[in-house]
C-alpha cells in the first residue's frame, strides 16, 4: 500500500521552499510548513478525464454513447429551440467579411466572391460560407452608438447598456431560462443549459436569474470544464462523497441539525448536481475524440473549429445555448492580413456547423447567430488598420425558420452609412427571441423590485422569417 | 427631512452639542450593546423562550475570527481560548483581534467587494490592490468612517496607486452612475431609479437625482494611454469658461462643466442645465462651482446626515447578525419599515457619537446578545427577526484564507485555484479565487447561491487534493506521524483545524466506522480532511 502511495506522490509532488509573504497575509502569526503545490493546472489531462468519465459509462451503469445520442434525438424534439452564438470578440470588420465594397477606397485589399445565391457577394475571405449562403440571412445594416469594447460587448449580449442596480441576464442565460420555463426540460440533462466555450470579458452571466442559469465556462473546446475530473479515482471520490453525506446527515447532531439545516440541504443539492454531472455519460459530449476523423476534419482545425463541433455535440446532449468565441478582431493595425487569417479560422467551421446541423435535422430548431460588438471604419488608418465603427456593421443568422439566401439592409457605397432598413441591437434581439419562441416582452424583476423586459424596444426584423 | 433618531432626540442633541469632549471617548460599547438588546426585546416583544441560546466559546471564537480577521483560528488558538478562564474573555478577545493588522485588511476586502461587484467598467479591478492596501491602512490607523467616505468622494488620481478612486473608476467616470453609487454605498439610498422618472415608490423626484448628479459632471475617467499593465485615471475638467456640449460615446472620458438633464421627449437635445443640490440638506451650489468645491461640500454634508450613520450600521448589523434592520441593506427608503427602528436609531446615533469609529461599532455589535446567539436557518417572513444568528456563506477571501489556514498552505505557494469565471487582469490566485467564489456583499444573503464550478473547484482542484493527502509536509501527514493510527485523535485534530470544534460522539463513530472499512487509516484520514473541507459547515460562518 505504502509503495503505491509513494509512487503516486513521486508523480505528483514538486516541493518548493519559499519565503513568507508580505506583512498583510495571514502568515505573520501562524507557523507554516511550506507545502509545495502541484504545478499542473486545474484541468486534468484529456486522457485522465476520459478514463474517469469513460469508466463510469463502461461500468454498465449507463448507456453507450450511440444510445445516448439516439436518446438525445428524442430529447431534442422535446427540448424545442436551441441556439449557438458565434461571438466575434473585438469587432469584426464588415468590409472583409459580410459587406465587401469592391472598387471603393473602403474595400482595402480584399476582394469579393459570388455566393450560391445569385447577386449576393461576400468578401473573398469566406469561400465556405459563400457556398452555404442559401441558409444564411446576412444583416448589413446593424447600427448602434457604442464604440467602446466593454459597453458594446455588454450591449450585444444584453440588448441594453449596463446600468446600476439591475443585474441583467446575458442572452444565453435568458434563452436557457425562458426555454426551461416553456417546459423544455422535461427530459433532464445532467449538463447545464448554457455552456460558454472560451472566456469573454464582461459578456455577462445569469444576473438576476440566479446561478442556475450561469454559463458553465470551458476554457478550451478540447478540454472538459475545469475541475470536472475527480482528483482521486472515481471509486474513492464516491467514497468521499459518501462520508461527506453521512457526516452531514446521519445523526443530526452537527451543524446541520439545527443551525444550518437549510444551508446543509442546499449544499447537498449542489454537491449532488456537480458530482452527478461529472460522473454522467453526458460528459462525453466534451470529448471531441469520440467523433470520427472525417467528421473532425470536416470542421477544420483550430480552437474555433473545435468549438463549433463541441457546440453541436453539446446541443445533442441537451444543452440549450452554446456560445463559442473567436477573439482577435480588434484590428487597429494590419487589418487586411489579420482579418484574412481570422476569416480562415471561422469560415469553414461555421459553414460546416450549419451543414452538419442540417444533415442531422437540427437546423430547423437551432438558431445560429454570428456577431461581434461593432464594425470597423471605412477608412484604413496609417497603420493599415481599421478603428471602431458602431454606425454600420454586419451579422448573420441561420436556422430556426430564418429565411436563408437573403441580405437584410444595406450601407452606402463606402460602407459609412446605413441606407436601407437600419437594424438596432434591440431589433436583433427581438428577432433572436422570436426565432426561439421566446416572448421578448417577458419581464424579470431586479432585487429592488424593478421589472425589466428581456428587450426594451425594437421590432422583429421584417421579412427575415420564411 | 425627517429625524431618524426620534427616540433619542434629546440625549443625542446634548451629546452633539458637546461633541468635542464626548466624541473622544464615545459611548461605552457594552452600555450601548445592552440598550440595543433591551430595545430589540421591547420593540419585537421578544420572550426569552423564543431566543436561540448563546453560542459556546468555540463557535464564538470562529465567528469572531471570520468577522474581524476574515479567517479561522488555528487549533492552538482554539485550545488557548477554551483554556482561558479569566473573566470577560469574549470582550478581551474582540479587543485583541481589533488590534491585529488583518482586521483592516479583511474589512478593506469587504469594501472592495462592495464597490467592485457593481462595476460598470470591468477593467476597474485594477484598482483592487490599491483599494485594499489603502483602506486597510486607514482602518487600522483608526480613521473614522466619515473621513474615509470623504476620501472616496473627493478622489482624483490613478487607479493603481490610489484606492480612493475606486468608485469613480468602477463606474467608468459616468456622472449619473457615480451619483447613484455614492448615494447607495454611503447613504443606503437608491435614488438611481429617479434617473429617468420620478421614483416609483419613494418620494425622490427625477430632479433630485439629477441635482445630486450635478456634483459630479466635471469628473471623468480615462485609460492611461499606453500604460502596461493597463491603468485608469480619474481626471477633472474644471473649465467652466469654455462649456462644451460634447456628445457621443466618449462623453464620460473628460467630464464637462455642468450637468444636463435630458428631456425624455427630446432625447437628441442636451436638456436642462441642473445646478448641484443635495436632496437631504439645504446644500446648493451655483453653476460654475469648481469640481473640488462641489465634491468636498457634498462629502461634508452627506457624512453628517442621519442616513450616513444608519446606512453603515444597518450594513454591519446585517453582516454580523445575519439580517439588517432594513433589507436590502443598501435600499433603506424612505418609506421602508425598519424591523426595529428604535434599536437601529440608537445604534446609528451612538455610532455618530463615537466619531464614526469603526472599531467602536464592531465592539458594540459584537457585545450584543443578538450577535452572540446560536445560528438558526433563515427566518420565514412571519417569524420574528433577531431571535438567532444566521449562518453566513464565507466571502471569497474568507474561504480562501480559511482553506489556507486549515491546510497550512502559504499563499505565496499557491497556483491557479478556483472554479473559473475570468475577467480582466486575473493575475493572482487570490483574484482568480475571488472571481470564482466572491459575491456582491450588498445582495441579500438569501439570494446568494453556490455554483457548480465552485463545488467542482472545492472537490477536485488538484492543488487542494494534493494538500489533503498524507504526505510528509502536509497536515494529515504530520498528524499521522504524531498520532500513528489513532483515528479518534486525528479526527479531533482535523475537526479543530477545519471547523474549530471537537467532533460530536456521533461524528466520531461515523469516522471510526469509515476508517474500519478503509484499507489504511491514512487514506481514511485524507478522505475525512477532504469531506470536512467540502462540508457546508466549513464554507459558512455559523
Amino acid at each position: 500500500m505504502f509503495r503505491t502511495l509513494w509512487q503516486t506522490i513521486e508523480q505528483l509532488q514538486t516541493f518548493h521552499h519559499g519565503p513568507h509573504s508580505g506583512p498583510y497575509t495571514m502568515t505573520a502569526y501562524r507557523r507554516f510548513t511550506n507545502i509545495g503545490l502541484d504545478r499542473r493546472g486545474a484541468i486534468a489531462s484529456r486522457r485522465d478525464f476520459l478514463r474517469s468519465a469513460g469508466a463510469t459509462a463502461a461500468a454498465g451503469l449507463f448507456t453507450s454513447w450511440t444510445d445516448q445520442v439516439s436518446c438525445a434525438a428524442e430529447s431534442l424534439r422535446k427540448q424545442g429551440k436551441r441556439c449557438v452564438l458565434l461571438w466575434m470578440e473585438g469587432g469584426p470588420s464588415q468590409f472583409e467579411t459580410l459587406d465587401p465594397k469592391p472598387g471603393t477606397s473602403s474595400a482595402g485589399d480584399a476582394g469579393d466572391i459570388a455566393t450560391v445565391v445569385p447577386g449576393v457577394h461576400l468578401a473573398e475571405n469566406l469561400p465556405h460560407l459563400a457556398k452555404q449562403m442559401g441558409d444564411l440571412a446576412v444583416i448589413r445594416s446593424l447600427t448602434s452608438k457604442e464604440g467602446s469594447h466593454p459597453r458594446a460587448r455588454y450591449l450585444m449580449h444584453h440588448a441594453a447598456l449596463p446600468m446600476g442596480g439591475a443585474d441583467l441576464p446575458t442572452l444565453g442565460s435568458s434563452v436557457a431560462e425562458r426555454r426551461r420555463a416553456a417546459g423544455d426540460y422535461e427530459v433532464a440533462s445532467n449538463l447545464p443549459s448554457y455552456v460558454r466555450v472560451g472566456r469573454v470579458g464582461n459578456a455577462g452571466n445569469a444576473g438576476m436569474l440566479g446561478v442556475e442559469y450561469d454559463p458553465l465556462t470551458v476554457d478550451g473546446p478540447t478540454q472538459p470544464p475545469r475541475n470536472a475530473r475527480p482528483a482521486s479515482s472515481v471509486a474513492r471520490f464516491e467514497r468521499r462523497l459518501g462520508l461527506l453525506r453521512r457526516l452531514e446527515s446521519d445523526f443530526g447532531t452537527g451543524f446541520g441539525a439545527v443551525e444550518g439545516a437549510d444551508v446543509v440541504a442546499n449544499h447537498r443539492q449542489l454537491v449532488d448536481a456537480a458530482s452527478q454531472m461529472i460522473l454522467s455519460p453526458e460528459m462525453q459530449a466534451f470529448d471531441l475524440e469520440r467523433e470520427t476523423t472525417a467528421m473532425r476534419a470536416s470542421y477544420g482545425e483550430g480552437r474555433f473549429a473545435n468549438g463549433c463541433l463541441l457546440a453541436r455535440r453539446l446541443l445533442e446532449s441537451g444543452v440549450t445555448f452554446v456560445e463559442v468565441t473567436l477573439g482577435g478582431w480588434d484590428t487597429h493595425d494590419d487589418n487586411h492580413a489579420r482579418t484574412q487569417e481570422l476569416c480562415g479560422q471561422f469560415d469553414k467551421p461555421a459553414a460546416r456547423l450549419i451543414a452538419d446541423l442540417k444533415e442531422r435535422g437540427m437546423l430547423d430548431s437551432t438558431l445560429v447567430v454570428w456577431m461581434g460588438e461593432f464594425g470597423r471604419t471605412p477608412r484604413i488608418n496609417g497603420r493599415g488598420g481599421r478603428d471602431h465603427y458602431p454606425k454600420a456593421f454586419s451579422a448573420w443568422l441561420a436556422g430556426c425558420g430564418v429565411q436563408g439566401g437573403q441580405v437584410i439592409g444595406a450601407t452606402d457605397k463606402s460602407g459609412a452609412e446605413v441606407i436601407d432598413r437600419p437594424v438596432s441591437p434591440q431589433d436583433l434581439f427581438q428577432t433572436i427571441y422570436h426565432a426561439l419562441d421566446i416572448d421578448p416582452s417577458h419581464e424579470n424583476t431586479t432585487s429592488t423590485g424593478r421589472p425589466v423586459k428581456l428587450v426594451d424596444g425594437g421590432a422583429v426584423i421584417d421579412g427575415l422569417f420564411a | 427631512m425627517r429625524r431618524r433618531f426620534h427616540v433619542f432626540v434629546i440625549p443625542l442633541g446634548l451629546v452633539l452639542a458637546t461633541s468635542a469632549t464626548t466624541r473622544a471617548a464615545g459611548p461605552k460599547p457594552t452600555v450601548v450593546a445592552k440598550q440595543i438588546d433591551q430595545l430589540l426585546a421591547e420593540e419585537l416583544a421578544l420572550s426569552p423562550s423564543e431566543l436561540a441560546p448563546a453560542v459556546n466559546d468555540t463557535t464564538f471564537l470562529r465567528r469572531v475570527y471570520l468577522d474581524l480577521l476574515g479567517t479561522i483560528p488555528s487549533p492552538e488558538e482554539v485550545r488557548a481560548y477554551v483554556a482561558d478562564d479569566l473573566p470577560r474573555k469574549r470582550r478581551r478577545l474582540v479587543n485583541e483581534l481589533l488590534k491585529r493588522p488583518e482586521y483592516g485588511v479583511s474589512q478593506a476586502r469587504y469594501w472592495r467587494d462592495v464597490i467592485l461587484s457593481r462595476r460598470l467598467e470591468d477593467r476597474a479591478i485594477v484598482v483592487g490592490p490599491a483599494l485594499v492596501e489603502d483602506l486597510a491602512q486607514w482602518i487600522n490607523d483608526g480613521e473614522p468612517w466619515d473621513a474615509i467616505a470623504r476620501r472616496f468622494i473627493t478622489a482624483t488620481g490613478t487607479a493603481s496607486e490610489n484606492g480612493e478612486t475606486a468608485i469613480f473608476v468602477a463606474q467608468d467616470g459616468r456622472t449619473e452612475e457615480i451619483a447613484a453609487e455614492v448615494s447607495r454605498i454611503f447613504l443606503g439610498v437608491q435614488i438611481q431609479c429617479a434617473q429617468c422618472h420620478d421614483h416609483p415608490w419613494d418620494e425622490w423626484k427625477r430632479e433630485q437625482f439629477h441635482e445630486l448628479a450635478a456634483f459630479f459632471p466635471r469628473v471623468g475617467m480615462r485609460p492611461i494611454r499606453d500604460a502596461r499593465p493597463l491603468d485608469l485615471m480619474v481626471n477633472v475638467a474644471d473649465r467652466p469658461d469654455r462649456p462644451r456640449f460634447r456628445s457621443g460615446v466618449n462623453l464620460n472620458r473628460r467630464g464637462r462643466p455642468e450637468h444636463y438633464m435630458q428631456d425624455l421627449e427630446k432625447p437628441g437635445e442636451v436638456g436642462e442645465r441642473i445646478e448641484p443640490k443635495f436632496f437631504l440638506t439645504s446644500l446648493e451650489l451655483p453653476a460654475g462651482t469648481r469640481d473640488a468645491d462641489r465634491r468636498a461640500e457634498l462629502a461634508n454634508e452627506l457624512t453628517q446626515t442621519d442616513w450616513f450613520a444608519t446606512a453603515l450600521v444597518n450594513r454591519y448589523w446585517s453582516e454580523l447578525v445575519g439580517e439588517g434592520f432594513s433589507e436590502p441593506i443598501d435600499d433603506l427608503g424612505p418609506g421602508r419599515e425598519s424591523l426595529a427602528p428604535g434599536a437601529a436609531d440608537r445604534l446609528a446615533g451612538a455610532f455618530a457619537d463615537s466619531g464614526y469609529d469603526l472599531r467602536w461599532l464592531h465592539k458594540t455589535i459584537l457585545a450584543t446578545d443578538a450577535y452572540q446567539r446560536e445560528s438558526r436557518p433563515r427566518r420565514t417572513p412571519d417569524e420574528k427577526p433577531f431571535t438567532a444568528s444566521v449562518a453566513q456563506p464565507l466571502r471569497g477571501d474568507q474561504l480562501l484564507d480559511s482553506l489556507l489556514a486549515a491546510l497550512e498552505v502559504d499563499e505565496s505557494r499557491l497556483r491557479g485555484l478556483g472554479g473559473g469565471r475570468g475577467g480582466y487582469g486575473i493575475a493572482t490566485p487570490r483574484l482568480g479565487f475571488n472571481a470564482a467564489f466572491g459575491y456582491d456583499p450588498s445582495e441579500p444573503r438569501s439570494t446568494i447561491q453556490a455554483t457548480i464550478p465552485q463545488a467542482l473547484a472545492r472537490m477536485n482542484t488538484p492543488q487542494l487534493n494534493l494538500a489533503v493527502q498524507a504526505l510528509p509536509m502536509t497536515v494529515v501527514g504530520r498528524l499521522q506521524r504524531e498520532h500513528g493510527n489513532d483515528v479518534e485523535e486525528i479526527t479531533s485534530e482535523l475537526y479543530l483545524r477545519t471547523l474549530s470544534r471537537e467532533p460530536t460522539a456521533e461524528e466520531l463513530a461515523t469516522v471510526n466506522d469509515f476508517a474500519d472499512e478503509a484499507t489504511w487509516s491514512g487514506a481514511a484520514m485524507e478522505d475525512l480532511m477532504w469531506a470536512l473541507l467540502n462540508s457546508a459547515e466549513f464554507a459558512h460562518r455559523r
